[in-house]
């Protein structure tokens, strides 16, 4: 079956877990405590695990299988935001880049419960508590660090200024987009960034960290249409090192 | 001085005995939370384990990843903090544990619920074995007698109802993938079955 509209729509969110997924995996071993260490490593985990399974659909309508897309495609072949390439940095950065994209990745899926592709439909049910936890996680971290001292105030404040032009870009419409949305495969860039921004909203409101005026913040776009920050290209070669070193291995 | 020994044992035996032991420092860490599992609706609550939070949301969140993040199924979590945890005399064998309670002090105060769990067997973990309404612990573990006492357990921990933070119902749903997740046991990956693979592939 050939469908450009849907299998962009497919990518872009397989594409955007994979990578983050990897990113965040990055923590493993370094997390700031045992039990965040843990559980931060668990949810990249989740997050590879959830582009697998988008992946398969996307095998189902045609695509290679999916060790093949994640680890054999060129930078310019991706589709994810710009947000998810950024290196891990500081921790209050990765959290504060979890807490962001996953409140748009739980909306999301329950935004897709109800797509008119059902196998998308399934799955979006199926992982939506999955992300809940993320998400629970993600603002009960940003609700205990921005009611917190002052240092962490004012790193996690620099973190979410630094953030956002990024997060933002989650939100890039496919060019196909009119099509995604008319068969009912998805309500929308724009829909869900509406209902991000409130939600995000709410949440920093119970923190003492200072509300930014979405409206004046200059998207970082571009990922949707393959064109990425310089550190996706060094994130793949290390992610696909050991795949290419025996492409048929079992594991 | 001199090694008389390589035997950690043996050079402790001469160590100075007129040292007065230092001021401890306070503890410069997180508070520890008990975490209880429910594994199946047909399964009572179980303890699991501990995690280090600063409050009992955080504690929930490590709790869900540190000790649900693999095994057959999940459909509840709480947590409670250790020190609000009362913990009732060890008894061995065939005893009960609420039979070496010591015996009931005056009634006082208003009552509130408490939370019961049973250690059944030694090496196992304890249980959930029901709810009771006390004044206070002491008190709440002679009212579990009355109610909880046929189980004769080999000790018994109560915790106030209040203290627990608990998984929603709505919650459940945390833990749907949970039993897909075999990557995340080492038996899934049949290690032993591939290596013999391999060496009967080399010998032949």
């Amino acid at each position: 079956m050939n469908h450009p509209a849907l299998k962009d729509l497919l990518y872009h969110l397989a594409d955007d877990l994979l990578i983050l997924g990897h990113r965040n995996a990055e923590w493993t071993g370094l997390g700031p405590i045992l039990e965040e260490d843990i559980a931060f490593a668990s949810m990249a985990q989740d997050k590879v695990g959830q582009s697998w399974a988008l992946y398969k659909l996307l095998h189902d309508l045609g695509e290679p299988d999916p060790d093949q897309v994640a680890f054999r495609r060129e930078a310019g072949a991706f589709r994810c935001c710009h947000l998810v390439e950024l290196p891990i940095g500081a921790y209050e950065f990765s959290l504060m880049r979890h807490f962001l994209f996953d409140t748009a990745l739980l909306l999301r899926f329950r935004a897709l419960q109800s797509s008119s592709y059902v196998p998308l439909a399934q799955l979006a049910r199926k992982f939506t508590g999955e992300v809940k936890y993320h998400d629970l996680h993600g603002r009960t971290w940003i609700k205990q660090l921005g009611n917190a001292t002052v240092a962490a105030r004012t790193r996690l404040q620099a973190a979410l200024d630094e953030a956002l032009p990024w997060a933002l870009g989650v939100f890039e419409a496919p060019p196909r987009e009119a099509e995604i949305i008319g068969e009912g495969l998805f309500t929308g860039e724009a829909l869900l960034q509406a209902a991000w921004e409130e939600r995000v909203r709410d949440i920093l409101q119970k923190t003492q960290l200072a509300l930014p005026d979405f409206s004046t913040i200059t998207p970082a776009y571009g990922g949707r249409a393959g064109r990425h920050t310089e550190h996706l290209a060094p994130l793949l070669d290390e992610m696909s090192e050991v795949f290419r070193i025996e492409p048929d291995g079992e594991w | 001085m001199p090694t008389t020994s390589l035997d950690p044992r043996i050079n402790r035996m001469a160590l100075a005995t007129d040292v007065t032991p230092s001021e401890k420092p306070p503890l410069d860490q997180f508070g520890t939370w008990e975490v209880f599992v429910q594994a199946r609706d047909n399964k009572p609550p179980e303890h699991a384990g501990i995690v280090h939070a600063p409050d009992a949301e955080m504690a929930f969140l490590f709790a869900k990843e540190q000790y649900s993040r693999r095994g057959r199924g999940c459909v509840g979590l709480a947590v409670v903090p250790t020190d609000a945890v009362w913990v009732s005399a060890y008894v061995e064998g065939d005893q009960n544990a609420y039979d070496a309670l010591p015996p009931a002090g005056p009634a006082a105060g208003a009552s509130e619920a408490y939370v019961v769990f049973h250690l059944q067997k030694r090496g196992k973990q304890h249980q959930f074995a029901g709810m009771v309404e006390a004044a206070d612990p002491p008190a709440a573990a002679h009212a579990a007698r009355k109610t909880l006492g046929a189980e004769v357990p080999l000790n018994v921990w109560i915790a106030p109802a209040a203290a627990m933070h608990a998984s929603d119902e709505e919650d459940r749903d945390f833990w749907t993938t949970l039993p897909e997740k075999k990557y995340r046991d080492a038996t899934a990956y049949k290690t032993t079955d591939k290596l013999k693979a391999f060496q009967a592939r080399q010998g032949g």
